[in-house]
Parts: structure tokens; C-alpha cells; sequence
């Protein structure tokens, strides 16, 4: 017994330390297991949603199926969240991260973001029409509800609320909150929350302002970050320059979120040249 | 949380049926309610719950989740923290001091750490698979949130062997010492077996806790119920059944949890050492 | 200080150990208010339940049935069910249902913001084990005490204030002191519902600045602290409260 406690706590330990790189050729590896592990998320809906029958679709979900495809595995979706994408890669319980992730110098530190870049998105704030909020000066000690893990937290923070942000794991969390009155407006991705502003009515007494003192920042799709000039992260750059040639993204974006933004239209166009 | 000479009052068959009554007349009510509010255009509330049911018990097709794996986690964290909590325990009444020593120092870490902050510790800083002599062994999220939630039950397991040892009394291990039993002898066929009876009711105290911590494997992204609640909250977008959703779950826990309750008082009462 | 924290600043740049939680004014400033967060709420939810237990424990030696049933319920209800489904429960399905109060921002807020949400939840938590903890106390009480005390004309709300209720507490200090050393654990669930406390902060700044081990350690050696100050704290308390003749 006691031998058993000393090897599992030995490897306990050892697991602890060899958390470090792990073995070239994720490609390969992803072939010879033939599965593919995508990180997305389920409560970004239209990019990444759960339907009634627990499957998730969306925009990403969709792109990591074609992946999948392209490669002749089959496919795997882990759900993850803002606070613990980045670990999920780092750690390899994901082979690729489709999830809405913004493009950071810090991250790109952390996890390889693969280029092209395949979105883009802006900070927007969904806001009580009641509370008047024009800029994020005007967001001054007053309560704002963001979600945990969001790039702009720290600047919205120290420069413009001065006090804790009202920060949850989840979107439904932090709508519901804005809902009931716990915060005068949700801070987030632009795209989203005119989505989601054009979906449902109960956002009435609500309106999206564009902060423009964050510029739009592009979301990119990321490897782990010693794949990125391996095979595995050139073969997602081919991927995703294709979709952009091929006009896939722009259909994509079409069937899911109802319209293009100018981002991707221009992206496209570039694309082609 | 570790009440467990206490005995809990007696619900009889009666509260129950009072409170499923109470249940479905607050859901009626919503029920109506909701139908009034949407005007016919939208489900209503039982018939929503009703769809999400099959989701947040048994998670999505072909993958493990929902309460299922809240159940799951807590048997598996249970074993592993049992066995783990029995060497730890027996370390604690060691002869020699240093791993006396070193048991204590485990013990009061893991007992005095939040549940939640261990579970974020697993979750983030271990990989994903473990290379045992060139075997890869994968590591799934739910499984290393089963091994951060048995590190606290691993500790409070040897606080109770701990306990149980040390409740036998002394003349024992003299007795024992004379027939010219060794130490581990003794230990084994004489003392641990006195000590099981004693050790149950707390350990199934212990049970009940851990299960109702499972929630918090939510938190660091695994599908458990709550997350699937939670999910099927984002997809419905209705204010209307938040009371209802989140009813519907903590009655899941309850109906799982109260019997375990019932049950450890009266094994508790049954090995009551009478004084 | 200042010193200290320019040294915190090349152990980073020459050895990649981030401490920028300490050395960074902003991190530290909103380390310290989380610091400070969880020890006011774990204060307030401890004084909250011990009100509870012990209000609740007297309603159970009361002869009305409907009291005794009401009580009976709550303690089944709030020890078999989830505390962080209960503090979702409380914060995201009845925190709405309360009335609402326009804020100075011109927005109707309801009464309670997640910090007191977190407190009526946690306290209701700990309360449900505290009434049964106040309980067994007060059974352990001896026949004769209450006897005495009755038959020197005191009320029944008398002699459980002034004989039963001191008699019991020091009783069942252990296992007191055991559910509040859960419940000051407890605390970091009020992470769910944003209550900026020590873990809510702490995660804010490793998802910020990426340092998620330094973090998670300087993390547990904070509730370790907090923890060990308590115990300490109580386990003294237990000594000079001691019934004599109880025990070894």
C-alpha cells in the first residue's frame, strides 16, 4: 500500500515538473490518433453554441469541421472558456484553438497564433440606455460587467472604471447581471453584442456604444506555441488562407451571423489579390 | 461541514410529498405565468425543463456529462481519496516521527486549502497526459478534477483514521504486544478492524460533502449539470426559468444526497460506542 | 518597500518568476482589496450563522409544530444541496425577484449587490450545520441545570440565554469551529457570482498577466494563513472556555 502512495505520488510530482514542451510533429500525432481536438466555446452564441440535443454548432465549430475534414480524422469539440483556453493549449488537451480568441502581443508570448488572422472584432459596450454612456470615460466608478479573462480588463480597469469590475466566467452570467440592474452596461466583443442586441428584444432599454479607444483587434486561431513553425501551424496558415481565397469565412459568416462585417469583406478581398 | 455526532431531525415521507406539492405548485404558477407573458408564441416552462432534462442528467450524445459525471466524480474522487486518505492516516500514527511529521504537514495543507482553489491548482498546472515508461495515459479535464477533489477528502479520511486509531484503547496494543503480535500485526488484525464501524458514519458524512462540491467542476470547465444547466440557460435566453432551471437541479442533488443523509445518521446511531 | 519590489522586478526580467502581484502598484492595490473582501465576508457570514444557529436551535425546543417543521426544512434543504448551486440560486434567480432601487447612474439596481447576496447564501449554508451544531449543545445540557433554573422562576427564553445557550457553546465549540473553518473556506465560491474576493482577483491577474503558478502560490499560502490564524484563534478560545470536568 504504501508503495502504491509513494508511486502515485511520484508521478504526481512528476507531472507537476514535465509540463514543459512536448513532442515535435503535432501533425503527425493528430493523424496517427485520428482525432483532432478543437478548444471552442458553447456560450458565444452564433460563433459557438450548444443546440437542445448537447451538440455544438456555430461558426468555429463549423471551421474545425472542415479542418477535421482536410485532415481525414475525425472530429473532437472541448468546450472552453476565456480564463482557461490558453492552459487547454498549453497542456495539449486541445490540438487547435478555434475560440474567438483575440490577437495579443502577450499571447502571442504564450500560444502560437497562426497568421493569417481569420476575424476581427472590436470592444463594444452594451449599455443601459438610462446610464448615458457615450465613451469609456463616462464608465468612471461605476459598475461594469465584463467576462473573466478578456484582454481589455486590466486598461478597463486601471484607466477608465477605477474600481472592480463586475466579471463572471460565462456570457449568460454577465447578461443576465446586466439585466437585473447589477452593472450599467456589459463590456464585449463588438460583433457580439450587435448580434445579440438584433436577436432579442428583451435589449430595448439597451444600446451597444463602440469604444473606440480600444482599435479592432483580430482573432486568431493558435496551435501550441512550438508548433507554430512546424507542420502542423503552416498547415493551419494554408488552412485559413484558403478559407479567406475561397470566400468560405464570408459564407460562413453569412449563414451563421445573418450579415458580413466590413473586417472580413476586406480581408477576403485582400485575400484574393 | 463535519457535524457528525450530530443527528440531523427526521423528515418523514410526508415533508417530502409536502415539498414535491410545494414544487409543482411553484412551477404551475410560472407555468401560467409564462404562458400569459409569451401568449402562446414560446413553450412553457415545464415543457422547456422537460426538454433540457435528458441534457443535464446524462450530458450530450456520446460524450460523458451532465449529473451522471457529478456522480461519477464523486465515486471516483471518493476511492482515490479513501485509499490515499488511509495511507496518509496511518502515517499520522506512525511510530517513526519524520513521517509522522511529514503526514501532519500534508494532512493540515490539504485540509486547511480551499476546495476551490486546490481544483484550479490540478486543473491549470497539470498536463494533459502523463509518460509513464514511454505509455502515454491521457488526463481528461474531468478526471483531473476528480484527483483536486480528492486531495481534501484524502486528508480529512486520515484525520479520521486518525481519529479512529487513536479511540481504541491502549490496553489493546499492550494486550497485543504480550501474545507477541508485531506492530503492523496488530495494526491490521486487531486494531483496524475495531476501527472500521467507527470510521463509517464520518466517512459517509464526507461523501455526502464531496458530492455536493462536485458543482465546483463547473467552474473550472468541465460539462458537469451545471454547466449544461448553464449552457441551456444561454440557449433558451429567457429570464422566466431561471428559478425553475436552478430548482431542478438542486432537487437532483437532494433527492441523491438526502437518503445518504438519512442512512449515515442511522449507521451512526447503530455504532454509537455507548458510554 | 520600494527596494523590495524593484528586486521582485529582476527576479522576473533574469529568472521569469512573475511577481507582478506584489511589485506592480495596480495588481497589489487590488490584491490587497480582495485580501481585504474575503476577510470581511468571511467575518460577517461567521457572525451571520452563528446568529442563525443559535436562533435556530431555540426554535427547535419550541412547542409550536409548524416552527419546528419550518426549521426542520431549512436544515434539509440547505445541507443536502449544493452551496455554490444555492449562491446561483439566491444571486441569478432571486436576486431579481427583489425590489429595486435606482442607483445613482439612473439605473433600478435590486437591493442587494453580489457581496450581500454572497453573505445571505454562505451564512444560510453554515447556519443549517450551526442550528444542528447549537443543538446537539443544547441536548448535552444536564436535566438538572434546566430543572434548577426553572424552579428559580426564569423564563424559558431566560434560561436559554443565561444557562442552556453558555453551557452549550462551550460544548460544542469543536465542532463549531470546525463548520466555521468550512465556511471561511467557503468563501471563495463567492468567485461564481464576481464578488471581487481574494480568488476572484487572483484569477483576474493570472487571465492579465499570465503568471497562473506564481499566482496559484501565493494564493494558497494567503488562505493557509488565514486559515491558521483562525484555528489558532479558536483553539484558544476552546482552552479558556473549557467546561471543567468534561474530557480529559
Amino acid at each position: 500500500m504504501k508503495r502504491l502512495f509513494a508511486t502515485l505520488l511520484a508521478c504526481m510530482a512528476g507531472a507537476v515538473i514535465s509540463a514543459g514542451p512536448a513532442l515535435a510533429d503535432q501533425m503527425a500525432i493528430i493523424k496517427k490518433k485520428g482525432v483532432l481536438v478543437v478548444g471552442v466555446k458553447t456560450d458565444y452564441p452564433p460563433w459557438g453554441t450548444r443546440d437542445a440535443s448537447g451538440a455544438i454548432v456555430g461558426m468555429e465549430p463549423e471551421m474545425a469541421a472542415d479542418v477535421a475534414k482536410r485532415l481525414g480524422v475525425k472530429l473532437e469539440l472541448l468546450p472552453v472558456v476565456s480564463s482557461n483556453r490558453m492552459q487547454f493549449l498549453q497542456q495539449g488537451q486541445i490540438d487547435l484553438m478555434i475560440a474567438t480568441m483575440s490577437d495579443t502581443p502577450e499571447r502571442r508570448k504564450v500560444v502560437g497564433i497562426v497568421d493569417p488572422v481569420y476575424y476581427a472584432s472590436g470592444v463594444a459596450i452594451l449599455a443601459n440606455k438610462k446610464a448615458n454612456i457615450k465613451s469609456a470615460a463616462d464608465l468612471k466608478g461605476k459598475p461594469v460587467c465584463a467576462l473573466q479573462g478578456a484582454f481589455y480588463n486590466n486598461d478597463l480597469q486601471s484607466k477608465y472604471t477605477g474600481q472592480d469590475l463586475v466579471a463572471f466566467k460565462g456570457v449568460t452570467e454577465a447578461q443576465q447581471a446586466l439585466i437585473d440592474g447589477r452593472c450599467v452596461g456589459f463590456v464585449y466583443d463588438d460583433v457580439v453584442l450587435v448580434w445579440q442586441k438584433a436577436q432579442e428584444s428583451k435589449w430595448g432599454d439597451f444600446e451597444v456604444v463602440q469604444l473606440n479607444e480600444w482599435a479592432p483587434v483580430p482573432w486568431g486561431l493558435a496551435v501550441k506555441i512550438e508548433e507554430l513553425n512546424g507542420p502542423w501551424g503552416k498547415f493551419m496558415a494554408d488552412v485559413t488562407a484558403d478559407w479567406l481565397k475561397s470566400g468560405t469565412l464570408l459564407a460562413l459568416e453569412k449563414k451563421w451571423v445573418g450579415s458580413n462585417t466590413p473586417w472580413l469583406v476586406d480581408a477576403t478581398a485582400k485575400a484574393k489579390k | 461541514m463535519t457535524t457528525g455526532s450530530v443527528p440531523a431531525p427526521r423528515l418523514t415521507p410526508r415533508w417530502f410529498a409536502t415539498a414535491a406539492l410545494l414544487c409543482c405548485a411553484a412551477l404551475a404558477a410560472g407555468e401560467a405565468g409564462a404562458q400569459l407573458q409569451a401568449a402562446g408564441s414560446r413553450p412553457g416552462v415545464l415543457a422547456t425543463l422537460w426538454k433540457w432534462t435528458p441534457l443535464v442528467l446524462f450530458g450530450p450524445p456520446r460524450e460523458f456529462g451532465g449529473f451522471a459525471l457529478n456522480i461519477a466524480v464523486s465515486f471516483l474522487a471518493m476511492a482515490i481519496g479513501t485509499l490515499a486518505g488511509l495511507v496518509l492516516g496511518l502515517g499520522l500514527v506512525s511510530t517513526l516521527a519524520p513521517v509522522r511529521r511529514l503526514s501532519w504537514l500534508v494532512t493540515q495543507f490539504f485540509r486547511n486549502s480551499p476546495w476551490l482553489v486546490l481544483l484550479f491548482f490540478v486543473m491549470l498546472l497539470t498536463p494533459f497526459q502523463l509518460r509513464i515508461a514511454g505509455v502515454a495515459i491521457p488526463l481528461p479535464g474531468w478526471l483531473k478534477a476528480t484527483v483536486g477533489l480528492s486531495l481534501p477528502i484524502m486528508a480529512n479520511v486520515a484525520e479520521i483514521v486518525r481519529g479512529a486509531v487513536n479511540s481504541i484503547p491502549t490496553g489493546q496494543w499492550e494486550s497485543a504486544e504480550s501474545l507477541a503480535f508485531s506492530r503492523l500485526q496488530t495494526l491490521w488484525r486487531i486494531i483496524l478492524p475495531q476501527c472500521v464501524k467507527r470510521m463509517i458514519p464520518p466517512w459517509m458524512n464526507w461523501y455526502a460533502i464531496l458530492t455536493m462540491a462536485t458543482p465546483l467542476i463547473s467552474i473550472v470547465g468541465v460539462n458537469d449539470a451545471m454547466t449544461l444547466t448553464q449552457d441551456a440557460l444561454a440557449a433558451e435566453q429567457r429570464s422566466e426559468l431561471l428559478i425553475p432551471m436552478y430548482t431542478l437541479l438542486l432537487f437532483f442533488f437532494f433527492v441523491y444526497c438526502y437518503p445518504i443523509a438519512r442512512w449515515t445518521i442511522q449507521l451512526e446511531r447503530r455504532y454509537a460506542v455507548r458510554n | 518597500m520600494d527596494a523590495l519590489w524593484d528586486l521582485l522586478r529582476h527576479v522576473h526580467d533574469a529568472y521569469g518568476v512573475n511577481l507582478v502581484h506584489f511589485y506592480d502598484g495596480f495588481e497589489r492595490g487590488r490584491l490587497l482589496r480582495g485580501i481585504w473582501t474575503t476577510v470581511k465576508l468571511a467575518a460577517v457570514c461567521i457572525a451571520f450563522s452563528i446568529l442563525i444557529g443559535i436562533v435556530g436551535a431555540w426554535l427547535q425546543t419550541s412547542r409550536q409544530r409548524i416552527l419546528k417543521a419550518a426549521v426542520k426544512v431549512y436544515i434539509q434543504f440547505f445541507r443536502n444541496t449544493p452551496p455554490l448551486v444555492q449562491m446561483y440560486f439566491f444571486y441569478f434567480a432571486l436576486g431579481p425577484q427583489m425590489p429595486r432601487v435606482v442607483n445613482d447612474f439612473g439605473v433600478p439596481q435590486p437591493m442587494f449587490g453580489s457581496f450581500e447576496w454572497a453573505v445571505l447564501s454562505l451564512s444560510f449554508f453554515a447556519g443549517a450545520f450551526n442550528v444542528e451544531i447549537f443543538r446537539s449543545g443544547v441536548e448535552a445540557v444536564q436535566k438538572a441545570t434546566v430543572e434548577a433554573a426553572d424552579s428559580l422562576g426564569l423564563s424559558r427564553w431566560q434560561i436559554y440565554r443565561y444557562v442552556v445557550l453558555p453551557l452549550a457553546v462551550r460544548i460544542c465549540l469543536p465542532a463549531l469551529n470546525n463548520n466555521l473553518v468550512n465556511l471561511a473556506k467557503t468563501t471563495t465560491q463567492a468567485y461564481a457570482i464576481a464578488v471581487p474576493e481574494t480568488l476572484f482577483v487572483a484569477s483576474q491577474i493570472w487571465s492579465d498577466r499570465i503568471n497562473v503558478l506564481e499566482m496559484m502560490v501565493t494564493l494558497l499560502t494567503f488562505y493557509l494563513l488565514l486559515v491558521g490564524v483562525f484555528v489558532w484563534a479558536m483553539t484558544r478560545l476552546e482552552r479558556r472556555l473549557r467546561v471543567p470536568g468534561f474530557g480529559q
